[in-house]
């Protein structure tokens, strides 16, 4: 079914929609319509006996007035609660000029490809529900028969399928069918009284071919793995030192750190500490990083971005050099250049800002993570954070290390484990001293929660930081 | 705003959900409205008029269970989206400690939903033109700074909005509970450059009543955050007392909260297994729930399940007094059902009439946290390592602004720690936690 049925619409009816609400003079409408469709299923006690399914259908309309916003929307696709929302958004129009934008220039010189970046073999509302659940139990079962300090395991699978249509005041309709999967497991193991936890998870956009054996061993390899060293694992003694991060989920520093300070909207508005530092040296010389919407069945992948934007990747920093930020229409309009594809929200609820998708640094050339640890005599080198948060305005930013080791004379030895690094954005990317070969995105189930919740994803080679502070005993 | 409509599209729900199969069920009919205007520098930046309406049921056929949301609420798309829920649960595996609560346990006394006074109806009078000067109120970019303002202000971002949210809760049991709750609210969030260096600073507020809140001093409070962090640094590590504002001492009480959850308790998944009845904290505090109070934000006469809030002490005198036990739970622990989670914490003041000024000078020297930046805790173990910013204390007074400092240690061993609390906590805030004091806690920096 094209997604103009689904959404009971035509072409003559979006246009309509779009001059009632451009009626008090707004320089730009778009339409964003939503049918959402999520499932998920909850093993806890080795038995899956909880499920559901959950609807969400409707349209946001947006005016732009300049740099303005007028947003509301309608769960309903009919004329007339599509008009009256027409008409609230419109009401920024009469709010006052400011600063006259051009989104006239606005349709992307990039195409989508014609593959996409879902790929899916086997449609997820082609299986029943009840096909995934000796999944979740061979979860359960696996890490209970392969560790035998099994405590308690929580396992839950969702998938969510998104129909979208968009179309805009320039007259372009874009349709997405947008599948993604997710599988979580908490897994609590017990040795001598004390207790730890391990939270696994994998979560990519495609069909439910990814309900297979192969992610089920990674899940169930990764929740087991490490035990021995968190249970042994204590708070070091803190201070400035060398940190070493583990290729993979440490990308999420990357993330929270620096590419939320290279978001357009904090640009704009002048918030972000990289503001009027486009074109200069950010970081040494080699380094490159990249926000990617490209990477088939990458959660954080798009075909197209929520302003109906191709997919595409963005080098934000290129030989160390910082050479473009991540911009909506918006901020695309307010800089003259062309949208990055970034425009994205978590619903038809929301209006479009700019968001990360996948955000990396490349592969560098200073060895392997071994060479990057014998360079340190005393240290510490991390490899699981978990709720990290940065000051846009100032670049501080706080990490909590999950786990992680002590780096002494150029060798990992002590497990550390619930402590803090501490430092600021800039001037941690300015202070790399090495970047080794092993680029890893992380696969887990990501999710961004600046002003709205959307999935992205990480990655990072393993890199040295010449000093950040630790936070310890 | 929820009416005989939608309660009647509720009591549908519950029908055709016993149609399909379901030996008992529960709707939750939710509706809500908002308009929110924000502001970038002075000048309106966006408008927003949100409105919603959904769904949620709570299917139990044939021992087994699920819960499922919509917002197609025509009869048909209903008829349709409800028995295919059915036939998922019936995929699922039997759980006997699935059930709703006995009728006994319910809410039957929110009948009309505003009981609690917590809509005085007056939102339906504000305009688009009240919103938008309602916004512009709490900037205070352009004003004129003292002359000796060492900063200037780079950015300031503000919004104000109204709402308001109904529940309307019904169950095969019999039971039918409704809420109603408006709000208006401001917040600031300013960035101001001194000297090369950027400090920010955000200030809320919210009341049920419009005409309670001063916005000018969201955008006043907030320029004061910013600029008294200016040359902030680390002190040097050690321990020292720690006085934590009211505005962010939640910080420490959410986890304990947490603790107690059945959930958690169930999962092995807490730091306070096997607390109940324990005395794990100074008998000087005290952690009570109440739930009931009218005109008070958070206030709510059901949980989710649709059980009677009541008052409850969680903890008396350093004792553990109540685990929060949902229906599930109880059946899962076989334990009493209590209540899903506490509605509306209050942490009780030790130095009644006191504010934060007091409790600055009782300890003397120390740092008080006004701010926290990143961090995490352990739910097993209970160990916490948290981004602090505040101030140096000395003689009962802040000498200089502190940043890039770690506060870190042990939920337990930090409250046999607690030295006192004020009584100052904001009533716009969901959980009423004062200004807190702790004796001889680990910083970093």
């Amino acid at each position: 079914m094209k997604n103009t049925e689904i959404f009971s619409v035509d072409e003559a009816m979006l246009r309509h929609i779009v001059s009632k609400a451009l009626c008090d003079g707004g320089d730009w409408c778009d339409l964003y319509f939503e049918d959402s469709s999520y499932f998920d299923l909850l093993l806890r006690d080795g038995e899956v006996s909880s499920g559901g399914h959950h609807i969400d259908y409707g349209c946001g309309i947006r005016v732009l007035k300049g740099e303005k916003t007028g947003y509301a929307y309608a769960e309903s696709t009919d004329i007339n609660a599509l008009t009256d929302a027409a008409a609230a958004a419109a009401a920024i129009a009469s709010s006052g000029n400011g600063r006259r934008l051009d989104f006239g220039r606005q349709t992307p010189s990039r195409k989508a490809p014609a593959e996409g970046f879902y790929p899916s073999m086997l449609e997820w509302s082609d299986c029943p529900v009840s096909q995934f659940v000796p999944f979740l139990k061979k979860i359960d079962s696996e890490i209970r028969r392969r560790e035998p300090r099994t405590c308690k395991v929580i396992a839950v699978l969702s998938y969510c399928i998104s129909n979208i249509l968009m179309y805009n005041s320039l007259g372009e309709l874009t349709s997405d069918r947008r599948p993604i999967g997710s599988i979580s497991v908490q897994a609590i193991f017990t040795r001598n009284g004390e207790s730890c936890t391990n939270n696994v998870s994998r979560s990519l956009r495609c069909g439910a071919e990814m309900i297979c054996d192969d992610v089920l061993e990674d899940l169930v390899g990764r929740a087991i793995s490490g035990l021995d060293a968190q249970f042994d694992a204590r708070r070091p003694k803190g201070g400035k030192m060398p940190v070493v991060m583990g290729a993979g989920a440490s990308g999420i520093l990357l993330h929270e750190a620096m590419g939320h300070a290279f978001e357009a909207d904090f640009i704009r508005k002048g918030q972000s500490v990289f503001t009027g530092r486009l074109g200069q040296r950010v970081c040494p010389k080699g380094i490159n990083i990249v926000d990617d919407g490209t990477i088939a069945k990458n959660r954080g992948a798009c075909n197209f971005d929520d302003e109906g934007v191709p997919g595409q990747k963005t080098y934000m920093v290129t030989d160390g050099i910082l050479t473009s930020f991540l911009h909506d229409r918006i901020s695309a309009a307010y800089f003259g250049v062309e949208p990055t594809g970034n425009g994205r929200r978590e619903s038809f609820r929301y209006n479009p800002i700019p968001r990360m998708r996948a955000t990396y640094m490349e592969s560098g050339s200073d060895g392997s993570l071994e060479d990057l640890v014998a360079s340190v005599r005393k240290g510490i080198y991390v490899d699981q954070f978990s709720n990290g948060q940065v000051k846009i305005g100032e670049g501080d930013f706080t990490f909590y290390v999950k786990s992680g080791r002590l780096i002494e004379n150029g060798r990992l030895t002590s497990p550390v484990k619930d402590i803090n690094i501490i430092g600021n954005g800039p001037e941690a990317l300015a202070d790399i001293r090495g970047v080794a070969s092993d680029l890893r995105i992380d696969e887990s189930t990501w999710t961004c929660g600046k002003e709205q919740s959307v999935p992205v994803s990480c990655g990072i080679p393993s890199i040295l930081v010449g000093s950040l502070t630790v936070g310890g005993e | 705003m929820t009416d005989s409509q939608d309660l009647a599209l509720a009591r549908e729900a519950l029908q055709i959900a016993l149609e399909s199969g379901a030996d008992k069920a529960r709707a939750t009919f939710s509706k809500s409205e908002e308009d929110l205007v924000a502001t970038l520098n002075g000048e309106i930046d966006k408008v927003t008029h949100c409105s919603d309406r959904s769904l949620c049921m709570a299917l139990f056929v044939d021992g087994r269970y699920g819960t499922f949301s919509t917002n197609k609420l025509d009869i048909q798309s209903l008829r349709k989206f409800i028995g295919e829920s059915a036939d998922i649960v019936r995929m699922l595996a039997p759980d006997p400690c699935r059930d709703l609560p006995a009728p006994g346990r319910c809410c039957h006394d929110a009948t009309g939903g505003n009981e609690l006074g917590l809509n005085d109806g007056t939102r339906e009078h504000v305009t688009p033109k009240m919103r938008g000067d309602s916004a512009l109120k709490a900037s205070v970019f352009g004003t004129r700074l003292p002359s000796h303002a060492p900063y200037r202000i780079v950015s300031e971002e503000g919004e104000y909005s109204d709402s308001v949210y109904d529940t309307i809760l019904a169950d095969t049991n019999g039971t039918v509970c409704l809420h109603t709750e408006c709000s208006y609210d401001y917040g600031v969030e300013i960035t101001i450059e001194s000297e090369g260096e950027r400090y920010s600073g955000y200030w809320w507020d919210s009341s049920i009543r419009r005409d309670a809140l001063d916005p000018l001093s969201c955008g006043e409070k907030a320029l004061f955050k910013a600029a008294g962090l200016i040359g902030s640094r680390p002190v040097e590590s050690g321990r020292y007392d720690m006085v934590v504002d009211t505005e962010v001492a939640s910080k420490f009480v959410s986890p304990l909260l947490r603790a107690l959850n059945a959930s958690a308790i169930q999962q092995n998944n807490s730091f306070l297994m096997d607390s109940l009845g324990r005395k794990l904290f100074p008998e000087w505090m005290n952690l009570a729930d109440r739930p009931r109070i009218p005109g008070q934000i958070c206030s709510k006469y059901f949980d989710s399940e649709g059980v009677a809030t009541r008052d409850s002490t969680i903890i008396g005198n350093g004792v553990v007094s109540e685990y929060f036990v949902n229906t599930y739970m109880a059946g899962k622990l076989g334990m009493e059902p209590t209540i899903e989670d506490a509605t509306r914490p209050v942490l009780l003041p030790t130095m009644k009439g006191c504010g934060r000024d007091a409790l600055l000078e009782k300890c003397g020297r120390g740092i008080l946290v006004t701010d926290f930046n990143g961090g995490n805790s352990n739910p097993v173990t209970g160990d916490f390592s948290y981004g602090i910013e505040g101030y140096l204390f000395e003689n009962g007074k802040p000498v200089h602004p502190v940043s890039g400092m770690l506060v870190t240690g042990n939920f337990l061993d930090l409250w046999s720690r607690f030295v006192a609390s004020a009584d100052d906590a904001r009533t716009c805030m969901s959980k009423l936690i004062p200004t807190l004091a702790f004796s001889n806690v680990d910083f970093s920096g």
